[in-house]
């Protein structure tokens, strides 16, 4: 269980905008939810964590390695999984060429390619479509997808912005066993609107409103604090902990203010 | 589905039971004596559903029917994973509706597909090495040009795209102006337009606006700087060939420049739009030297209409005649590679929006 994510004082901004405010974390091995109303930082977060988006300030250490350098930097994406929020493909690829050319991007070797990219497609549940053209299939298979290629190099540190998004019922279920089970071994940091991702995927939560970090604790600790709180009427434990955590760091922020 | 939720409720979700009532749905007093399935028995206890239940046949038929709820349809496609009895029972309400004949059709053609003997549809090569059923019926595509396609896709954008046949079209309108139309500038009109080709090519091959993978590259070793060269590569290796030979076909005029006269010029320009996009990104550089060279080349003409051709000739004669001119272009196209170089980091994060 060693840190593979350091980060401080870090800053983002788009244009005028801070969409991180000075942020301090650390992501050891295993799942982490990062929660947070929309517009929150997440996205932000998620970005400079994957190396495509410059911080204005602070310092970013991901799997050891200080990615403010180039070579540091082109080590690091080696073992680096990234699924955007929103990303494209080429329609006329079929899914296996969609995924091995990620692995070539990824400088896998290319003996070991075939093999990795047929086991990303089947962890993902896509092995009867990976030779289907990708423009044939659907949003949520396209998604499927796009969470292979991001986990085709058996990535140490493995970013996922809103992975779930797109996917029916059943396939969230089996999608949070497979994040369990990349968890093992892995640092996974997933961004989500749904609470209920939280709950049953990760074990530990970061919750994110306005470029802060509002509260930061596992999985059991958010839940526990929605079971001390509110009536059953506010929807389930999880949720109500997290409506709390945010309140109460709204209040913070308030009596700071005054 | 909602055991996995944590949510406490037996995973009908249908209102009329929803109401605290323990009985569980095949004991609703409305049904008790229609429903075939001795109540008591439950073969398949499912974890975290303490209450046992079954599809009653009003649930299966409003399943059938697609009328049921969102929430309860997936309580009772969980179930009936697990229920024989209540799937034989879901299965014949959904055969009652108007879906069954259709049903039964693809039943029937799955059969005949599936007990047709292999060796009689099956081809040779239908099998690769892991045992897989391959697309072998890309008319017989071997399976290295495959591999070679994608590698060209990846490498360019926009070989395979409008961009290609905009180069041919090119080409072809200046060669069946000469000879077709009996132009005699045809050379001199190519070379004005060939430079900003590989420029368009450019635009449209790299960066946030044109690549839709583009995110999922950057994060990755070989994404920036690399891959923008490869793909510069691709465009510059069908473009030059191409264009060059299409102006050494046309009649060259007298005293007109060379067909390779545009190179140097355009390897600068290229290399411009690179240097200037790793500040402003590539669509905008590209689109901002086109304009550009378009401008030097043809803004005197439009100030001075009703002269003909001539002076079109004469301003590439300025620009692209002579050893003072390609010189000049030559000493551009090293400065905007040493620039190039300077500023390579910059690619390796997100060009700006």
């Amino acid at each position: 269980m060693t840190t593979s994510v350091t980060v401080r004082a870090l800053t983002v901004r788009h244009r005028r905008t801070v969409a991180l405010n000075t942020v301090d974390l650390d992501f050891r091995t295993g799942v982490h939810g990062l929660l947070g109303p929309n517009g929150a930082g997440k996205t932000s977060l998620i970005r400079v964590l994957a190396t495509v988006a410059a911080p204005a300030a602070g310092r970013i250490e991901l799997l050891g390695r200080d990615v403010g350098a180039h070579r540091e930097r082109a080590a690091v994406r080696r073992a680096l999984g990234y699924l955007p929020q929103e990303f494209g493909h080429y329609p006329g690829f079929t899914v296996r060429e969609f995924v091995s050319y990620v692995a070539w991007l990824k400088e896998m070797p290319a003996a070991r390619v075939p093999t990795a990219v047929e086991r990303a497609v089947e962890r993902v549940g896509l092995a009867d479509r990976i030779d289907t053209k990708m423009k044939t299939l659907s949003g949520g298979m396209v998604r499927r997808a796009g969470i292979a290629q991001a986990i085709v190099n058996e990535p140490e540190l493995l970013l996922l912005d809103e992975p779930t998004a797109g996917l029916d019922p059943e396939q969230r279920v089996e999608f949070r066993a497979l994040l369990r089970d990349l968890g093992a071994t892995s640092t996974v940091i997933v961004s989500t609107h749904l609470v209920e991702d939280v709950a049953a995927a990760c074990q530990e939560v970061t919750l994110i409103e306005s470029g802060r970090i509002a509260y930061r604790g596992t999985t059991a600790e958010l839940t526990a604090l929605g079971g001390e709180h509110g009536r059953d009427s506010d929807g389930n434990a999880i949720e109500r902990g997290y409506t709390t955590a945010l309140r109460a760091h709204r209040a913070s922020l308030a009596e700071a203010a005054r | 589905m909602s055991a996995t939720h944590g949510n406490p409720t037996p995973p009908h979700g249908n209102p009329t039971h929803r109401d605290g009532n323990p009985t569980p749905p095949h004991g609703n007093p409305t049904f008790p004596p229609l429903n075939p399935t001795p109540p008591p028995v439950n073969p398949t206890p499912r974890r975290g559903s303490p209450t046992p239940w079954h599809v009653t046949d009003a649930q299966a038929a409003s399943y059938a029917t697609g009328s049921a709820p969102e929430t309860d349809a997936w309580s009772l496609e969980k179930h009936v994973e697990s229920c024989g009895d209540c799937a034989a029972r879901v299965s014949a309400a959904v055969r009652a509706t108007t879906a069954g004949p259709e049903l039964a059709a693809i039943r029937a053609s799955i059969l005949t597909a599936a007990t047709t003997p292999r060796a009689v549809t099956g081809r040779l090569g239908e099998l690769d090495a892991r045992g897989g059923l391959r697309l072998s019926a890309r008319g017989g595509v071997p399976h290295f040009a495959a591999r070679a396609s994608r590698l060209l896709w990846a490498a360019g954008p926009a070989v395979r795209g409008a961009w290609m046949v905009a180069v041919v079209l090119v080409g072809a309108a200046a060669v069946a102006l000469a000879y077709g139309a009996g132009y005699g500038a045809a050379r001199q009109a190519l070379l004005a337009v060939a430079p900003v080709l590989p420029l368009a090519g450019v635009a449209v091959s790299y960066g946030r606006h044109a690549d839709p993978m583009y995110e999922i590259g950057a994060s990755t070793p070989s994404g920036g700087l690399r891959l923008l060269l490869t793909r510069t590569a691709a465009v510059l290796a069908v473009s030059v060939p191409l264009l060059t030979a299409a102006g050494a076909v046309l009649p060259g005029g007298s005293g007109g420049p060379g067909a390779a006269a545009w190179l140097l010029p355009g390897l600068a320009l290229t290399l411009a739009t690179l240097a200037l996009g790793s500040f402003v990104g590539c669509r905008a550089a590209a689109g901002t030297l086109s304009t550009a060279w378009l401008l030097a080349v043809a803004g005197p003409v439009v100030g001075r209409p009703g002269t003909g051709s001539l002076p079109l000739a004469a301003d590439l004669v300025r620009l692209l005649s002579g050893a003072a001119a390609q010189g000049a272009w030559a000493a551009g196209a090293v400065v905007c590679a040493g620039l190039l170089v300077l500023r390579r980091r910059s690619f390796d994060l997100m060009e700006p929006r």
